[in-house]
């Protein structure tokens, strides 16, 4: 029972991380309609910027913040440089593109930085678990949660009452309606890429936390596909459940299921339950159902 | 992409010529020369280093038809096509090893070219198993399928369960001499090069003869429009799994003919990249023609080896860059696949139909 009601604190706080990444994917989607499959590699550059700012001397929370301030610039510049002339095109390209973006960044960021694990030195959070009744939760787990918490507060916060915000949403929703309101389409898009990079980078710097920073952050940032599909691709609080929900899974199968099948059942269970769920709900708990019949 | 325009005054008078397998005699003869300069010329003159690019490029070309079948003819983009080519390396390598061959089989040297063709079946069926949800569901969820089928396939089952069969740990090793067909043990550059050939031959043919029959026309079909091909009385799901086979079996042998070419089989050498690497060579090539996958492969094989060849001489400035060259050749892909999309949509394909309409129309091009 014990060891249960660990695994689902730890999954509900792990998801919380991958409940940020996937709002800034779903983001995307929802302004501009492009399919991202780099998010992991913004995890990665957001990852390893926190760390060397870290490594200058900053601290924490500073570094953070810093990484959100080079996350809005890389995204305006993504944006402008790689996605602005692909608006209306195929969906294969716009993906191909983003899949371009990727090696692009994952190279570039390992010849910067090289292959080897980099851990937060000296280390961020005390290494001592905090005891909350009889529950033991190592305290980097707590603490990203929180801080991913706020961010996500933070973010939703922004949709509603900020201009800005307002002026997505509006893009997002009905884009010539938006333009003909005088919202200037090409700011949205920008925008929505700068907010992805930061909540990736900060997701990415948390992750990079818990089990020190390598390339396979780039992988846990993919966990938000299958994170966005069981919420449904459009849907903010379906990327923020499905985020939990996959954080859960993943901590589920790795602690019961991994004596039955050894070997990588934490890696590989979202991707097997996202082809299975796709099969039966493709359109996600929370996502628009577009009624086409093939 | 529409076939090339015929030269002034060649015109066809029949449906049997217009699908021909040889527009006119310039074309058979233009074939039959390039097929002279793979299986001669290159094999003779080429210094060993080279007919080893030539035989990368094979492998990459025979697995970019599988997936050129599947997005550039159907229209199912998928992200997991190494996943098939593992499977068809493993099965064709667990026959070899592990089968218990009659020895008259062993000593024909039968043993490899029938696990070949069983790895296509293998890879075939396991493709199709993935592909069931295209029945589904389309675009980005399929995308998301066949990811799926990379992870699962390669990362758990193979990298889990199947490598330790035997008890060898990680890697198969292929001791020299097991791999032969025939009589002919295959251990040197050439003749992997050769077999590499025919391969890409038989596969290039029978792709373009099928695409010219009532499947290839359905797959077009279902690409352009499905609701429209339905209503035509194309059974769409049918024909996307076939279209799910054949693109498996292509992996698959190709998987097959990977085994040749390496001493030691491990799931390192079927990584995500590898999917993702043969989707970016098709759009480099040219989405929608067997042309595209050609070039592609031609193109990205031999530009990393020119890249490679350039940071070489600069390793004695700058140590990092050789030693980081993974990392550079990531990058230079990825910019690639970005400038293709971006500048060049069609591909190197496209401006090679336009340079043969060029010709073939000069002088009056309109």
């Amino acid at each position: 029972m014990e060891l249960f009601l660990m695994t689902i604190t730890t999954g509900i706080m792990v998801g919380g991380i991958y409940a940020l990444v996937a709002l800034g994917w779903v983001l995307i989607y929802k302004c501009s309609g492009v399919l991202n499959l780099a998010m992991g590699e913004l995890t990665l550059i957001g990852a390893y910027v926190t760390y060397s700012l870290y490594e200058a001397g900053l601290p924490f929370i500073v570094a953070v913040l810093g990484t959100l301030a080079v996350g809005i610039v890389l995204g305006f510049l993504c944006e402008r440089i790689f996605l602005d002339k692909l608006i209306g095109e195929p969906i294969l390209s716009v993906i191909m593109v983003t899949v371009g973006m990727s090696f692009f960044f994952k190279g570039v960021v390992q010849f910067i930085w090289g292959s080897d694990t980099r851990v937060f030195d000296p280390p961020v959070f005390s290494l001592h678990p905090i005891e909350i009744g009889f529950l033991r939760v190592s305290s980097v787990y707590l603490w990203s949660f929180i801080l991913s918490i706020v961010l996500l507060l933070i973010f939703v916060a922004f949709f509603k009452y900020t201009r800005w915000g307002l002026s997505m949403q509006a893009t997002a929703d009905d884009e010539t309606a938006a333009l003909s309101l005088g919202v200037s389409a090409r700011f949205v898009y920008a925008a929505a890429w700068a907010i992805a990079f930061m909540s990736a980078g900060v997701g990415g710097a948390l992750l990079g936390n818990i089990n020190g920073i390598n390339i396979s952050v780039g992988y846990l940032g993919l966990l938000v596909l299958p994170a966005v599909v069981l919420g449904g691709l459009n849907s903010v609080p379906g990327a923020i459940a499905g985020g939990i929900i996959i954080g859960l899974l993943q901590n589920l199968g790795g602690t019961y299921l991994d004596q039955y099948f050894p070997g990588g059942v934490k890696e590989i269970m979202p991707f097997a339950f996202m082809a299975v769920f796709l099969l039966f709900k493709p359109y996600g708990l929370w996502g628009w159902e577009r009624i086409e019949r093939v | 992409m529409s076939s090339v325009w015929l030269p002034c005054g060649d015109y066809h008078e029949n449906y049997l010529q217009d699908q021909g397998w040889w527009q006119s005699n310039f074309v058979k003869f233009k074939m039959l020369l390039l097929l002279a300069v793979v299986f001669i010329g290159i094999p003779l003159f080429a210094a060993e280093y080279w007919i080893g690019v030539g035989t990368m490029i094979g492998f990459t070309a025979m697995g970019a038809l599988g997936v050129q079948l599947l997005i550039g003819y159907t229209g199912l983009i998928t992200l997991g096509h190494a996943a098939f080519i593992a499977v068809g390396a493993y099965t064709s390598t667990l026959m070899v090893l592990q089968f218990p061959w009659p020895q008259f089989m062993v000593d024909a040297g039968l043993a490899y070219p029938v696990s070949v063709i069983a790895a296509g079946f293998a890879a075939g069926l396991w493709c199709v198993l993935f592909g069931l949800p295209s029945a589904k569901v389309k675009g980005f969820y399929l995308i998301l399928t066949t990811m799926a089928a990379q992870f699962i396939t390669v990362d758990f089952i193979l990298t889990q369960y199947v490598s330790q069969i035997g008890g060898r740990g990680q890697a198969f090793s292929l001791p020299p001499g097991t791999i032969k067909i025939g009589p002919i043990v295959m251990d040197s550059e050439r003749e992997i090069y050769y077999f590499m050939a025919v391969l890409l031959t038989l596969m290039i043919i029978g792709l373009a003869n099928l695409l010219r029959s009532r499947a290839g026309r359905a797959w077009v079909a279902i690409r352009d429009n499905d609701i429209a091909a339905e209503a035509l009385g194309i059974n769409i799901v049918w024909y996307k799994l076939l279209a799910f086979f054949v693109a498996g079996f292509m992996g698959g042998v190709a998987g097959a003919f990977w085994v040749s070419n390496t001493a030691a089989l491990s799931p390192e050498h079927f990584p995500f990249f590898l999917s993702l690497w043969l989707v970016g060579v098709i759009l480099i090539g040219g989405v929608g023609s067997i042309h595209g996958a050609i070039f592609g492969s031609v193109f990205m094989v031999v530009i990393m080896e020119l890249l490679q060849m350039a940071v070489i001489p600069m390793g004695d400035y700058f140590p990092k860059l050789l030693i980081d060259f993974a990392y550079i050749k990531d990058a230079a892909f990825g910019l690639a696949i970005c400038g293709f999309v971006i500048y060049e949509p069609n591909g190197i394909a496209y401006r090679w139909w336009q340079i043969k309409n060029y010709f073939n129309l000069w002088p009056f091009s309109y």
